[in-house]
């Protein structure tokens, strides 16, 4: 049966440390996301919801608890393989965007596939690779900048940019960490259409995480994390798939009292 | 791929990079150049040092020298393995003694050594006549006296009179008056060949841009005494020469000790028929050396003889040579291990710097070791660079040495290379393939060992630590 999952981790756990003092960061999470689901993960600052990400996208590893993925656990793969799932099934971006600030826009959509190749093979495969990213570039609609250094673009053309670079590998699952958090309003919402759409028309399963509860409406379902717990187990959720967006978010902003059920027991 | 794109954007965009480059490149810069002039030095110093010793020498160990030498001489030629090997032999008795002669009516002593030679033979062993400042002596040398010293001998000789200044009385009065000369010619007293610094001084007041700064004590022609001392006994002897050419090999110490004559007349001085010192032996090929020594050795390991080639027996010199170039060679490489510390020092800096990079490259999915092959393969980059243009400075300068010298002697007033301590008329240089080869490795390989350091460093970052990094 676990095979069949797409990905779920069961009771997470994890402390930071620094010299004597230790900060639990989560206490114990269960979740999991199907394939083809825009999950959002909410909660406050230090709720623990980065860390969440980077234990599922295994940039970190979790003291307690396991992650699975496609029917494998993953938590204790070594190191070699866990760059490979980085690298081939899995996409990240981050609010600050985190572009390499030597390398032009389109040579960091490049990167993912740069690391996969040796220079030798990339001699043959590099021109597809260059085509690929071109396509991906004017998907985001920065083709005309593709040639430009990060420095020299906008907040919301670094963040189309950082997203063509985590869809270049052609992962299965996209991790977005408060992909909004340094643009503005309009901005954010474009880039979070472009995820909506990637999600609707390529079928990425996509993990954001977010504090932006408008934002994270617009997703399938929310996950809220509170002082390292889900609030709402993710087994009691109601089966969310294909939840379209409420009309009447934008005249009651209130998050404190969601407009419908469906809403409160997914944690909100 | 990802390793190559970043270390060719990281060379092109970190101006502290260069910094690194700059160092590498001084330090390899000067390593080339000091290697070449002392290698070019201690060529030209061996080349001297060699200057009149043969490749091997067969030598006794006292003054007195030892019998017979034209059978021992027959005896190598004979010898089948010695035959094939050497190309020429001569005998040569040597021994110190003392030279007067007078410049400007003021009396001169200078203790000399006065070699005694045949000079066909002497000639074929090398070292000896392309030296004689006389032309007319480099293919055929000989004692004898040319035109106009033969002229300046007889004007000479007429103004002054017959009578010339003997040696100083013996200030031991009680000790026995030495014995007499051996009859010589009276009129025409023998030949000798006198080292150029023995004739010549150097006049230190002399206007700097006089060509020729040499005051001339003792011309062709003019009379010499030369004093030493005879046979088993000691007893002193001297007789009067004519100085016939000059001995000019630019090797000080030759140039300012030597004074040739002929073997036999020197026999008869000393009353020592038949004896020499040493026999000069020149090889056909001087890599065999060791083998003819060795073979010389047992063929002669009766007699009181001692056989060395000419490096053994300026052993001490070329040690030293040798120990002087190995202690600078690795000061200079302190100067690069010196650029290394600033590699590590930068590098530190740009991992530091790069800390959310890697993050991001790790989160990517970049290996550790990618991450470490970025940095050594910067750090790799940094050093091909500075060697590579260290050495083109280096060699530069090498070659026009001479030229920077005489520009910083006018700018700064400052003689840099007093061509009258050395002799050379110029910087002699060397410039050695394998040593510049050496430096570049050693460079490289410094610059690669001293980013490894940090590379380890930023491939140890944990990935969500360098993302979180501001």
């Amino acid at each position: 049966m676990d095979e069949n999952r797409f990905m779920f981790a069961s009771n997470l756990q994890k402390t930071y440390r620094k010299n004597a003092i230790s900060t639990p960061v989560l206490k114990g999470v269960d979740m999991e996301v199907a394939e083809g689901e825009f999950l959002s993960v909410v909660g406050a600052s230090g709720s623990g919801k980065s860390t969440l990400m980077h234990l599922l996208g295994s940039l970190d590893k979790p003291d307690v608890g396991e992650i699975h993925y496609r029917g494998r656990r993953i938590d204790n793969l070594s190191a070699e393989k866990r760059d490979y799932l980085r690298n081939h099934d899995f996409g990240f971006i981050f609010q600050f965007y985190h572009l390499l600030p030597e390398l032009s826009a389109l040579e960091n959509v490049m990167i993912p596939l740069m690391i996969r190749s040796s220079a030798f093979s990339w001699l043959g495969n590099g021109s597809k690779a260059r085509k690929r990213a071109v396509t991906l570039m004017e998907k985001v609609g920065l083709g005309h900048r593709m040639n430009h250094l990060p420095k020299e673009l906008s907040g919301g053309e670094m963040q189309r940019t950082a997203i063509a670079r985590a869809l270049i590998g052609n992962p299965a699952l996209l991790f977005a960490d408060e992909p909004t958090g340094n643009l503005d309003e309009d901005t954010g919402r474009e880039i979070v259409e472009l995820l909506r759409e990637l999600n609707e028309i390529d079928n990425v399963t996509i993990i954001m995480v977010t504090h932006n509860l408008e934002i994270a409406r617009g997703t399938h379902r929310i996950i809220k994390l509170v002082a390292g717990h889900v609030e709402a187990p993710a087994e009691q959720q109601p089966e969310i798939f294909g939840l379209v967006r409420p009309d009447g978010i934008e005249n009651n902003p209130g998050v404190q009292n969601p407009p419908d059920d469906t809403r409160r027991q997914a944690g909100l | 791929m990802y390793k190559l794109l970043l270390c060719w954007k990281y060379l092109r965009t970190r101006y502290l990079a260069m910094v690194c480059i700059v160092s590498v490149m001084l330090g390899v810069a000067t390593l080339i150049v000091v290697n070449s002039v002392m290698g070019g030095f201690s060529t030209k110093l061996k080349e001297r040092l060699h200057g009149l010793l043969s490749d091997v020498v067969l030598e006794s160990y006292d003054y007195d020298g030892f019998t017979d030498a034209p059978s021992k001489m027959a005896l190598i030629r004979n010898d089948p393995l010695l035959s094939n090997e050497v190309e020429a032999m001569t005998a040569t008795l040597e021994i110190f003694a003392m030279l007067q002669f007078t410049f400007r009516e003021v009396p001169f002593t200078r203790p000399v050594r006065i070699i005694g030679i045949e000079p066909e033979s002497r000639k074929a062993v090398g070292g000896f006549a392309e030296h004689l400042v006389n032309p007319r002596n480099h293919d055929k040398p000989s004692f004898n006296l040319d035109e106009s010293a033969r002229e300046r001998y007889v004007i000479r000789r007429a103004s002054r009179g017959v009578d010339f200044p003997g040696p100083r009385e013996a200030p031991n009065l009680n000790e026995p008056p030495p014995p007499d000369p051996p009859p010589s010619k009276p009129h025409e007293p023998q030949g000798v060949i006198v080292g150029y610094a023995i004739a010549h001084y150097r006049d230190r007041n002399a206007p700097a841009d006089l060509p020729n700064k040499d005051v001339r004590t003792l011309e062709p022609g003019d009379e010499v005494v030369i004093t030493t001392v005879s046979g088993a006994k000691l007893s002193p002897v001297f007789d009067r020469f004519v100085v016939a050419d000059y001995f000019k090999s630019e090797m000080s110490e030759y140039d300012s000790n030597y004074v040739f004559m002929p073997i036999d007349h020197l026999q008869k001085l000393r009353t020592m028929e038949d004896r020499v010192t040493s026999i000069q032996i020149k090889l056909k090929d001087y890599d065999k050396a060791p083998k003819v020594v060795a073979r010389l050795k047992e063929l002669f390991a009766n007699a009181p003889l001692e056989v060395q080639t000419w490096e053994q027996k300026q052993g001490a010199v070329l040690a030293a040579i040798r120990v002087e170039k190995g202690i600078l060679n690795i000061l200079l490489f302190l100067i690069i291990a010196v650029a290394g510390f600033g590699i590590l020092a930068i590098f530190s800096m740009i991992v530091v710097e790069k800390t959310r990079d890697i993050g991001i490259l790790k989160a990517l999915g970049a290996s550790n070791g990618g991450i470490l092959t970025i940095f050594i393969g910067y750090g790799l980059l940094l050093g091909l660079v500075g060697a590579g243009l260290g050495t083109m400075i280096g060699l530069e300068i090498t070659v026009h040495i001479n030229d920077i010298e005489k520009f910083i002697a006018s700018v700064t007033g400052q003689d840099i290379f007093p061509r009258d301590v050395y002799y050379f008329d110029k910087i002699p240089t060397d410039i050695n393939l394998f040593s510049v080869l050496v430096v570049n490795l050693g460079s490289v390989g410094i610059a690669v060992l001293f980013s490894i350091l940090p590379a380890l460093r930023a491939s140890m970052l944990h990935p969500v630590r360098a993302l979180r990094y501001e």
